[in-house]
């Protein structure tokens, strides 16, 4: 995948999508910052395919996606599955932004999988961090989205 | 008169949205169902001026759903929402006579620019 778009051009997609989404979606300001989130964790998780091969990770304290959720849905609280089905679709919309963004530039169509949700935070098997953004709501509400890509050992081999 | 919505999606949050980018114009949603097989089911019923038709949904594919719709109701106007789309099927939509087509998060502008193109 990374032949196709440098590090440093799918950060800067990866922050300004991160922002605009957000904002548009949850009305909240995420920028980035060295605080990780903290213990009470959800992750969600979408893996590229059709020409990039790699996964998009949102790790973010529970209680952010709570707000945002109360924030999207206009409630004062949310129950786990709708906190689970905001989650999910901020994130497709998300990812949708970042894919729409590096069509643009690398002219190589990308699909993502239905995004998986998880309590705490999740590693995925068989993958290496390539680099990960660190958000805060200047709230004390933190957020990582890690990008994946395939290990390879040695020998080369992934 | 309000022109009424039929709003084909199985997300919760663009449900909303879509309400709240709505509020306070000349649409309402009259309906407001989680899939293909349900709008094709209830349209007859409904009879929306216009239909916001999510792509991917559980079950049938928006696009086969809005191809069946038109099929039965030719005069239906449906307009096709995605997170994520490229030529291919936007080729698809215009081919089975989608009115147009809008992305996610809605914007606005975008989306009664769409309204009012397919409506008029």
């Amino acid at each position: 995948m990374n032949t196709a778009l440098a590090k440093e051009e799918l950060e800067r997609i990866l922050d300004q999508a991160v922002q605009d989404v957000t904002e548009q979606t949850a009305g909240v300001c995420l920028r980035q910052d060295n605080q990780s989130p903290g213990e009470d964790l959800c992750t969600v998780r979408i893996t590229f395919d059709k020409g990039f091969h790699t996964s998009l990770t949102l790790c973010a304290d529970t209680g952010l996606l709570s707000r945002m959720a109360c924030n999207s849905f206009h409630e004062e609280s949310i129950s786990p599955e709708d906190l689970e089905e905001f989650s999910k679709e901020y994130f497709n919309v998300l990812c949708g932004r970042i894919a729409r963004a590096m069509f643009q530039v690398t002219n190589v169509p990308a699909h993502f999988s239905p995004p998986v949700f998880y309590h705490g935070r999740y590693e995925p098997e068989g993958s290496e961090v390539q680099f990960m953004l660190t958000y805060s709501d200047g709230d004390c509400g933190g957020a990582q989205f890690i990008h994946h890509v395939p290990r390879v050992d040695e020998d080369g081999t992934v | 008169m309000s022109k009424r919505i039929m709003v084909v999606d199985d997300s919760r949050l663009a449900r909303v949205q879509l309400g709240d980018v709505l509020e306070g114009t000349d649409y309402e949603i009259a309906s407001y169902v989680r899939s293909g097989e349900d709008a094709i089911e209830q349209y007859d019923a409904v009879k929306p001026d216009l239909v916001t038709m999510d792509i991917i949904m559980q079950g049938m594919d928006g696009l086969d759903a809005a191809e069946i719709i038109l099929k039965q109701h030719p005069e239906a106007r449906i307009i096709m929402v995605s997170s994520l789309a490229y030529e291919d099927t936007f080729e698809r939509a215009k081919a089975i006579g989608a009115k147009g087509f809008v992305d996610k998060p809605f914007h606005r502008e975008q989306l009664l620019k769409a309204f009012e193109e397919a409506l008029g």
